[in-house]
């Protein structure tokens, strides 16, 4: 999906799809600006170069618990 | 005794040790200025009077059979309403919560009462620690007390508002996206967010896991140290507690600051966020004066604000969503606006943007460990601005995310926000310090070199 061109329907469905139903009738603009700050933020994310990049915190069996 | 209300915690334990205070004395005396001030300030949710008075008489009858619990013993602290106090309502500062009553104190506030600490109350937040100043909950926002037409920083904003104001020496503050330095910059106090996993969450009401810090803010550095040294411990209850080793950092706070490498990354607020020049120039002096005390002062770069931002706000937003979905979608019209929009955001992330994040902050951290092997601390913008109007919605919007707290968050080393000057307009510049994971007693020493040099320990607001 590309999240510069999120439109109405696309983040209607989404905010269905999420349950966010009743915040979609009683505070649509709400919802919007949601969406809206979502996409402009996750487009800022650069991933890294390199496939073998691990995220934090890695999986560490038995360790932690 | 004068001015009890701006003694230091460090002293006014000494005080009562040597019987030179009484805890009931300081305790009437703070309780008295809050009924003054805080009709004005809004730092209170709930004042809980009845039982610091009790908590101080115990504190002083215990001082006068010759016992002292801890070195916080009879010193009055203030409590952000996310952290759990047995017996009270931790409200998150919503409408949601209204009737949370906690069963048992927080880890951190029990470490707090163990050391003598006498409970006086919990304190504003933003809405479930996220979001600002918000005008539709069921309590007022706190304000500033440099000026109270001004916000206070935020989410920890009664903690900040009060210590500055003297109502207490002490507070309680959580940090996910700089929520206890943000007031201390604003209120020109001093705030903490210690290395992840330095002090326990548990019993904190978490807005994000991997990214939530629980913080000491005081009106010294030394005070910041000394509950530090209480606060700080391994807990088996807390999955990100680490079993490091606790610091003594009260005892080395002195220590000047000769030789030691400090790094200033000034792309932060030169190129990154282009800062209030009252705040540029507040930080080239606190560099200059640095330098001036015998510490080599570097220029260094690291990542850029934006993509720490992006990277925080990615994470924050999608743990947040986790933890809320529920209330979201039952009762959306119960949260104020502000943290309506932002936790809702949360839904709209795919599970690759969170991924994506978290792969970027491994980066981030190698970014920030390969610069401090080679300097001891680092120095930064915390706030871009001193504190903006509280009723004015379009310059919180602007100048809430102008600020370099969010780094520290993604990374997890310890970061120190304090005062840096007083703007032509009376309120605080600040000035962030950044440290190596649990090694806050070096960022205790070159904060304290600082405020011995410029004596930000004792500027307070005129607040009468």
């Amino acid at each position: 999906m590309d999240k510069q061109t999120m439109d109405k329907a696309m983040m209607e469905l989404l905010a269905r799809r999420a349950g966010l139903d009743k915040a979609l009738a009683e505070h649509p603009e709400d919802v919007a600006a949601a969406a809206t700050q979502a996409a402009d933020v996750a487009r800022k994310i650069k991933a890294p170069a390199d496939p073998r990049a691990e995220p934090w915190p890695p999986m560490r069996a038995g360790d932690g618990l | 005794m004068t001015d009890l209300h701006f003694m230091t915690a460090a002293a006014a334990a000494k005080a009562i040790a040597a019987k030179e205070l009484s805890p009931v004395e300081l305790t009437e005396a703070l309780l008295a200025r809050i009924e003054r001030l805080d009709p004005r300030l809004n730092a209170f949710i709930r004042l809980d009077g009845e039982a610091a008075m009790a908590a101080a008489r115990t504190a002083e009858a215990e001082v006068a059979a010759g016992r002292v619990r801890g070195p916080l013993h009879g010193v009055p602290v203030g409590i952000k309403d996310i952290i759990d106090v047995a017996g009270l309502p931790t409200t998150c500062h919503s409408k949601i919560l209204a009737d949370n009553i906690a069963t048992a104190d927080a880890v951190c506030v029990s470490k707090l009462r163990g050391a003598g600490a006498i409970v006086l109350g919990k304190l504003s937040t933003h809405e479930f620690a996220i979001g600002g100043p918000s005008h539709d909950l069921p309590w007022p926002p706190a304000r500033n007390p440099w000026n109270t037409d001004h916000h206070p920083g935020g989410s920890s904003s009664g903690s900040g508002s009060g210590v500055a104001a003297g109502l207490f020496p002490m507070a309680l503050g959580t940090d996910t996206g700089g929520s206890v330095r943000n007031p201390a910059s604003c209120c020109g106090i001093v705030g903490l967010k210690p290395t992840y996993g330095l002090v326990s969450r548990r019993g904190v009401f978490p807005l994000s896991f991997t990214l939530d810090h629980v913080g000491p803010m005081t009106r010294t550095v030394a005070d910041n140290a000394l509950m530090l040294e209480v606060l700080a411990g391994h807990d088996t209850s807390d999955p990100g507690s680490v079993a490091a080793a606790r610091g003594h950092y009260a005892a080395g706070v002195d220590r000047d600051v000769r030789g030691l490498r400090v790094g200033f990354v000034q792309h932060f607020h030169e190129t990154d966020m282009p800062a209030d020049p009252e705040v540029t120039a507040a930080l080239e002096h606190v560099a200059r004066t640095l330098q001036l005390e015998g510490a080599e002062v570097r220029d260094v770069h690291l990542p850029t604000l934006g993509e720490f931002g992006a990277v925080n706000r990615v994470i924050l937003q999608s743990e947040a969503w986790a933890i809320h979905a529920p209330w979201l979608r039952a009762r959306p019209g119960d949260y104020g606006q502000l943290a309506r929009r932002r936790l809702m955001a949360g839904a709209f992330f795919a599970a690759g943007d969170y991924v994506q994040a978290q792969r970027r902050r491994l980066e981030m951290i190698a970014a920030v460990e390969e610069v401090l092997r080679d300097v001891d601390v680092l120095l930064c913008a915390s706030s871009m601005d001193p504190a903006c109007r509280i009723d004015s919605p379009a310059d919180i919007d602007r100048t809430y995310p102008r600020q370099a707290r969010t780094p520290f968050n993604v990374t997890g080393h310890p970061a120190l926000a304090m005062m840096a000057g007083v703007s032509v307009g009376g309120l605080p510049l600040s000035v962030q310090f950044v440290g190596r994971y649990f090694d806050e007693a070096t960022l205790f020493q070159v904060a304290r070199g600082w405020e011995r040099a410029a004596g930000t320990d004792k500027k307070h607001p005129a607040i009468v």
